[in-house]
Formats: C-alpha cells, sequence, structure tokens
C-alpha cells in the first residue's frame, strides 16, 4: 500500500503553504487538488434522485384489490410441475376407470312422450322374475327384475311409452303373480287380477 | 267428395294388410283353433270403429297365461263388449262420433275399474277436449278406495275447473289419499284439497330414475 506524503495531505487541507511544498510534490498536490475541485463542482444528482424515488413510491396510493388481482392474473409466471412417470399412470388409470364405471349409470335419453316404470315385488325364494304385459305383448323375457343383494326384493326400472298399462309378474317362469304393491287393480277375465301402471311422461 | 272416396279405398286396401297383421301376432301365442274366433271378433271391431288393440292384448294375455281357447275367446268378447259401452257412454255423454279410439280405450278401463257409467259421463261431459285418461283415472282411484263415485268426480270436475293442469289430476287423487292416510275421514280429505285447489302439493317423485334405466327388449305401444 503507498503512503501518501503528509506534506500533501497538510497542503491539500491549507495548513501547508503551496509555496512551502516541496517541488517533487508540487505536481502530485496540484492533480489531486484539480480533482478535488472536479468532484466538488459534480451536481448532488444521485443522492437526491434516489431519495426522490423512495419518497415517490411511498406517497404513491396503493393499488385497489382488484387491480392487484387482475395485476396477479396477467403478470405471467413460470409453473414448474415435476410429475413421476409412475404416478401419471395412475391418474390415468383412475380416470379410465371412472369414464368407464359411470357412463352406463346415466340411463337412456327419455323422448317427450316416455317416462319411467319400477317394478318391484318380494319373491325371496325366486330364481327369476318378469314384468309381463301390455307394454311387452305379454311375452316373458323382455323386462326381468334382479335381486341384486339378494335380499329376495325384485326390481327393475323401465322406459316405457306414457300410458296405462295390465301387467302380472311370472315368478321362475310359471308362476303368474299380481304387484301387491301397485295402488290399481283389475280383473283379468282369466280368473286374476291385473295390476296397473300408469307411466306419465317425464318431461311435461 | 272425393276426400271420402280416397279414404274409403284406402280403408278397403288396408283392411286385408291390418288382418294379416294380426293374425301374424297371434300366430304361435294363442291356441291356433282360436285364431279364427278372435279374428273374427277383432274385424267387427275395427268395422264398428272401436280399437283393436285392447281385443289383441287380451288374447295374447290369454296365451301368455295358458288359458283355454274358449276362455280366451269368451275374455275377447267380453272386451269387445266393454268397447262397444265405452263408445256409447261417450256417446251419450257428447262426443260426435266417430269416437277417438284412444277416448274408448280410456273409459272402457274406466268401467272395468269400477266406474258407473253415469258418473264416466258426468266426467267426459265436465271434459268436453279429449283427453280424458288422467281425470278417469283419477276418480277410479278415489273410487277404489271406498269414495263416493259421484263425490270424487265433483272434486276431479271442480279441479279441472279450477284450472289444474290435467297431468295433475292423479296427484289431486293422491293428495286426497295422503289426508286418509293422515287419518282424515274421507269427506275432510275431500274438503280440505277441495279449499287448497287449484293449489296442490308437489307432484311426487316419480316411481324410479332415469339412471340405470332401460328399455324393454319391444315394448308395444298400450
Amino acid at each position: 500500500m503507498n503512503v501518501i506524503d503528509p506534506r500533501i495531505h497538510q497542503a491539500l487541507d491549507g495548513e501547508l503553504a503551496s509555496e512551502a511544498v516541496p517541488a517533487e510534490l508540487r505536481h502530485t498536490v496540484a492533480q489531486l487538488a484539480a480533482a478535488a475541485d472536479l468532484l466538488a463542482a459534480l451536481p448532488p444528482g444521485p443522492a437526491a434522485s434516489l431519495e426522490s424515488r423512495v419518497m415517490a413510491a411511498i406517497r404513491r396510493p396503493a393499488p385497489s384489490p382488484a387491480r392487484r388481482v387482475i395485476g396477479w392474473l396477467v403478470t405471467p409466471r413460470a409453473i414448474v410441475l415435476r410429475v413421476r412417470p409412475a404416478w401419471s399412470v395412475a391418474f390415468a388409470a383412475v380416470v379410465a376407470a371412472l369414464t368407464l364405471f359411470t357412463a352406463g349409470d346415466e340411463g337412456p335419453e327419455l323422448a317427450e312422450h316416455e317416462g319411467i316404470a319400477q317394478f318391484v315385488g318380494r319373491f325371496p325364494e325366486a330364481q327369476s322374475v318378469h314384468a309381463v304385459g301390455t307394454f311387452n305383448d305379454w311375452r316373458p323375457g323382455s323386462i326381468a327384475l334382479k335381486d341384486q343383494d339378494h335380499d329376495g326384493v325384485w326390481r327393475a326400472t323401465v322406459v316405457l311409452p306414457a300410458g296405462t298399462y295390465e301387467y302380472m309378474f311370472v315368478v321362475d317362469g310359471e308362476r303368474w303373480v299380481p304387484d301387491h304393491l301397485a295402488e290399481r287393480l283389475v280383473a283379468d277375465d282369466f280368473g286374476r287380477e291385473n295390476s296397473i301402471v300408469i307411466v306419465r311422461p317425464a318431461r311435461r | 267428395m272425393m276426400r271420402w272416396v280416397v279414404l274409403a279405398w284406402a280403408a278397403f286396401l288396408a283392411a286385408p294388410l291390418a288382418a294379416q297383421s294380426v293374425r301374424g301376432r297371434l300366430e304361435g301365442r294363442i291356441p291356433s283353433a282360436a285364431i279364427p274366433a278372435v279374428d273374427s271378433l277383432i274385424q267387427f271391431a275395427s268395422q264398428e270403429g272401436l280399437p283393436t288393440e285392447p281385443l289383441i292384448q287380451k288374447a295374447l294375455e290369454g296365451g301368455a297365461k295358458h288359458a283355454t281357447e274358449p276362455r280366451i275367446v269368451a275374455a275377447v268378447q267380453v272386451s269387445l263388449g266393454q268397447l262397444r259401452d265405452a263408445r256409447d257412454v261417450l256417446v251419450r255423454a257428447g262426443d260426435q262420433p266417430p269416437v277417438l279410439p284412444a277416448e274408448m280405450t280410456t273409459v272402457a278401463w274406466a268401467l272395468r275399474r269400477g266406474l258407473p257409467a253415469p258418473v264416466v259421463e258426468r266426467v267426459v261431459a265436465a271434459l268436453p277436449r279429449p283427453p280424458r285418461a288422467a281425470a278417469m283415472h283419477a276418480v277410479a282411484d278415489l273410487v277404489a278406495h271406498r269414495f263416493d263415485p259421484d263425490s270424487a268426480a265433483g272434486l276431479i270436475i271442480e279441479a279441472v275447473r279450477d284450472g289444474v293442469p290435467r297431468e295433475r289430476l292423479l296427484d289431486v287423487s293422491a293428495a286426497v289419499l295422503q289426508q286418509v292416510q293422515r287419518g282424515h275421514t274421507r269427506a275432510e280429505a275431500l274438503a280440505s284439497v277441495r279449499r287448497e285447489l287449484p293449489n296442490l302439493p308437489a307432484p311426487s317423485k316419480p316411481r324410479g330414475n332415469v339412471a340405470g334405466a332401460r328399455r324393454p327388449a319391444s315394448p308395444a305401444p298400450p
């Protein structure tokens, strides 16, 4: 490290008259004095500018919540998603399974003149139960009831054209039984009673 | 005049085709010995302007239930008689011939369900414009629960006059039956629902849900 001659300090501080400065130091003193004059002549810009900028930022009113939200939304942001391939495959499998298993539950689209009829009967010992009536030309087989939870209660939900129908249940392919839950019964002219279902249009 | 000629020719040409179609539906479904008699009864109905589908259904029902040939023919004959009675009731009540087949079927249902003919006539006269199926079934539902037929018909006619839509007439009878289930007498139930007309409780949810519903293999029209 260079040590500045103390006489240069004294000359720059005015403690030593310029005539008293040794001749070999006069040139250095003159250069340093000129540099000091140059620095003193510079405007105090940077300090004032920083202060004014800070003050301006403080005085500026805070943006409204909506503007902040909009600003947040429109500001481009980088999103980094780290996914393990195994999880991607599992996710795809779950989506595929949900699509496959829920697609069949939506049921058919009903036309304006169509409605829903539900057939329910309790036949604990039955192997098969069918609803047979004027809706299927009294032909067993087209409407099979199911006992899915094996509690002896057989059910079927079918779409039929709106109207009035007579029907009976055929149990195990041979036993004709009226629907005891039906509120409407009518003599069938063959010595039994038919049940009546009124299918009301689903769309009114 | 020209229109009637065309219609007569159409009927003349269509009749043999319809007869073939009826025989085709009956063959293999009822004893073959019963087919000629049933077929001729169906031809009578057709010539009289009566609906034939209820007769075909009655024959098919007999065949499915393994009824004997005479019994099937007798049941179809009874059905033919009911349709004739239904047509007469409708004409007496003011319907102009030719009476609509659907209305004859409706009135035949009402008579089979135990409505007296004068009560049916009263309902028909009060509802000059078809369809009357909902009104007939609403009255029949009440009569089936031992309501006086005249009182039941009176309530349904009043509901129509008060502006209850026809498709909601079954909700009127359902509302009365609900009142009875809650412990009211029949007279109280009728009076209570009558007071509230044309307001009705929200329609009951349809039995079943479209989710999980399916169509039968080959549904036939009623």
